[in-house]
């Protein structure tokens, strides 16, 4: 029973993904490599971080500033990463076309750009359910469970299995949203990604309040269905577009 | 709409990394689940030296470990050296039966003790001939899989991967500090034994390839045989995708394809002898190939057709290799040079590693030592933490991943513990000493970001 109620909490937490990562990313190994890249660079900024950290550890339970510099700080060295990453990808993107015409081949499509950005943005999503969630879950797979004082009414294994949903969203999305921002030199994509970051975060700051987590679980979900709507707006926008051009040049 | 590069880049990457990630998922369930089980102490090559006690001092457990981790590493040269001796003066015949003993004997009494853990742990009701006859069924499979012909690529991977597992959940039972010092020692003598002149695996190596013979070591070969699913892609490799380019062709084992290729083909499953004639020579194939694997003797008569029949058998010993002429992409089944492994069994085990060979125009091959230490050192990391487990397995891999790329850049042998073995240490100290504080401060609180 208690390994189904593990089991079950990291379903909740990685699930989506995992459809996601069975029906598209695996079909391909490309595509799979960029997912393992872009979470080994989540793990070592977050490693880089709690580095940064460690010396002010264990902050006061009672105090929230520090939680939300943290947090802050965090984000900012986060979202610096992102823009890296993005360096890395065109620099990649411009070996792969190289590639694709010396063998003769098409061109990357619109389609592989976008699948490219969405593994990216799947490794970081991954990355921060596993070490966020799933890490903390082996004691889920014993025979109690554990509760924090904050949000008494709901187990902790799976509030935050639950806001780790919430995040794996965020961050798979943001990062096409981002990606596309960049390749297309749209400031309000470029912008809208770190905000909506920020905001995730500091709305993870609600759960501090004594039962704040009945607020802020459900503000954290409107953020995440805000950023999936976006950027399936914007990916349909531009599938439509590149439609209108192909045949407009046949 | 014609098929993307993407559809087909990094196969050959997957394909070794696949199995890797299969057998590190499958120690760390097993050392998991059986953790309880376990009987605290063995004794092995590992720790001749001296035995662990938690309550010994750090400065008595550091010497203790280091001379263990000494005493192993020597004892695994030295059985290197004695396989190098062996081969050099052509015992190949006794060295695969040695080998086929070892696997006979690693699946048969250390996979035995861990299927019988894992009978009692979870209380399957199974009686003792039931037992003992599937055991040994299973055992005559797996010694049949190494270097016999007939058996389905496919079998020989999982038995490679299953020998890896068994040896490696065996090594977890060392005591901690034991277990990181001969990783470390294992990583580095692995650098001096496939880079130095005269180190024994390099010996090996150029010595097999310079005889066109088989290795006489275990080996995870990785073909494509393990990636289907995707089909239409060609095999354009991201190895190579700076080098070559990518020629049409399915996905796996049955396609058609077209490819002008430089074949070199040896067949040798005729003659027990390991080796013989091979003809050199340039063939425009088209072919259909359905099956390859499946079909034993395909290239015994297979000069018009050769190139992708390396059938598991012949290409047990043969390479059947695939050159490039022009900037006709090689085929990723080929499979060829090794990663070489060689596992000497001393009394209880002393297998050694490894190394990742490869040259431009051939496949992957991963030593079985690579599986298990990588595998150990997670296992390891599974005693601590989930959270180090995932912070190993992804140094491990990129590890790997690095050692893949540099071995399209190399061309030659590498040693495959090295980088992954000192990235997996390293994350998992900066992980258990620097991110769980803060990762548990977090999320306690239900802060994430």
């Amino acid at each position: 029973m208690t390994v189904a109620a593990g089991i079950g909490y990291a379903l909740v937490a990685l699930g989506p993904s995992l459809s996601l990562f069975v029906s598209v990313i695996s079909r391909k190994p490309f595509l799979i490599l960029t997912v393992l890249s872009s979470t080994l660079l989540w793990l070592v900024s977050l490693i880089i971080l709690s580095g940064l950290w460690r010396p002010f550890l264990p902050l006061k339970a009672n105090v929230w500033w520090p939680y939300a510099l943290l947090v802050v700080t965090s984000v900012c060295f986060q979202e610096a990463l992102r823009f890296m990453f993005w360096k890395v990808y065109k620099r990649l993107e411009d070996v792969l076309d190289s590639f694709a015409d010396r063998i003769s081949r098409p061109r990357l499509f619109l389609t592989d750009k976008l699948l490219i950005a969405l593994a990216g943005g799947l490794g970081h999503g991954v990355a921060h359910a596993v070490f966020f969630c799933l890490s903390l879950l082996t004691p889920a797979f014993g025979p109690a469970t554990f509760y924090v004082e904050k949000c008494s009414k709901v187990p902790f294994f799976l509030v935050s299995a639950i806001i780790a949903l919430a995040f794996v969203t965020i961050h798979t999305f943001s990062m096409v949203i981002a990606f596309e921002g960049y390749a297309k030199g749209n400031k309000v994509d470029q912008v809208i990604v770190p905000v909506i970051h920020l905001a995730a975060g500091m709305l993870t700051l609600v759960n501090f309040a004594s039962e704040g987590c009945v607020v802020g679980v459900p503000l954290l979900y409107v953020v995440a269905s805000l950023t999936l709507v976006h950027c399936g707006k914007m990916v349909w926008q531009r599938l439509l577009e590149s439609r209108n051009q192909s045949s407009g040049s046949q | 709409m014609e098929s993307s590069i993407l559809d087909s880049l990094g196969v050959e990457i997957i394909g070794v990394m696949a199995p890797v990630s299969i057998c590190m998922f499958l120690v760390v369930l097993l050392t998991y689940s059986l953790s309880v089980t376990s009987d605290p102490q063995i004794r092995t090559a590992a720790n001749l030296i001296y035995l662990e006690n938690p309550s010994d001092s750090a400065t008595v457990k550091l010497e203790g470990s280091i001379e263990n981790a000494i005493v192993f590493v020597v004892l695994v040269a030295a059985v290197t050296f004695i396989l190098v001796l062996l081969f050099y003066y052509n015992f190949t015949k006794f060295l695969k039966h040695y080998m086929r003993f070892s696997a006979f004997f690693v699946l048969g009494t250390m996979g035995g003790a861990i299927f019988l853990s894992i009978i009692q742990h979870f209380s399957i009701p199974v009686d003792s001939i039931t037992c003992s006859i599937l055991l040994f069924n299973f055992t005559i499979l797996g010694t049949m899989s190494v270097f016999a012909g007939g058996i389905p690529i496919v079998l020989r991977q999982c038995y490679m991967v299953v020998m890896g597992i068994v040896v490696a959940a065996w090594f977890t039972k060392l005591p901690e500090w034991t277990t990181w010092f001969i990783l470390v020692a294992l990583a580095l003598y692995d650098l001096v034994a496939v880079l130095a002149p005269g180190g024994p695996l390099k010996l090996l190596v150029e010595l097999a390839s310079s005889r066109d013979e088989e290795l006489p070591a275990m080996v995870y070969e990785a073909r494509p045989t393990i990636s289907s699913g995707n089909q239409g892609g060609n095999r354009g490799s991201t190895l190579r995708v700076l080098v070559g380019g990518g020629g049409g062709g399915g996905g796996v084992s049955d396609s058609t394809s077209v490819e002008l290729q430089a074949v070199r083909n040896h067949d040798t499953n005729q003659h027990g002898r390991g080796n013989s004639h091979n003809m050199d020579y340039n063939a425009i194939a088209v072919r259909d190939t359905d099956n390859v694997d499946g079909n034993g003797d395909g290239n015994r008569d297979g000069v018009e057709r050769s190139p992708l029949v390396a059938s598991p058998i012949s290409s047990e010993h043969s390479t059947a290799e695939v050159g490039m002429r022009g900037n006709v992409e090689t085929v990723t089944d080929e499979e060829m040079s090794p990663l070489v492994e060689l596992m000497g069994w001393g009394d209880n085990n002393s297998e050694e590693p490894r190394d990742l060979e490869e040259s431009l125009n051939r496949g992957i091959k991963l030593g079985l030592g690579d599986f298990i230490f990588y595998s150990v050192l997670v296992g390891r990391a599974a005693m601590y933490d989930l959270m180090t487990v995932y912070a190993c397995y992804l140094a491990i891999i990129s590890g790997l991943g690095c050692t893949l790329i540099l071995l399209s850049v190399y061309n030659r042998a590498l040693p495959a513990l090295p980088i992954s073995i000192m990235l997996g240490v390293v994350f998992y100290f900066l992980t258990r000493l620097l991110m769980e504080p803060f990762v548990v401060g977090m999320t306690t609180n239900l802060m994430m970001f």
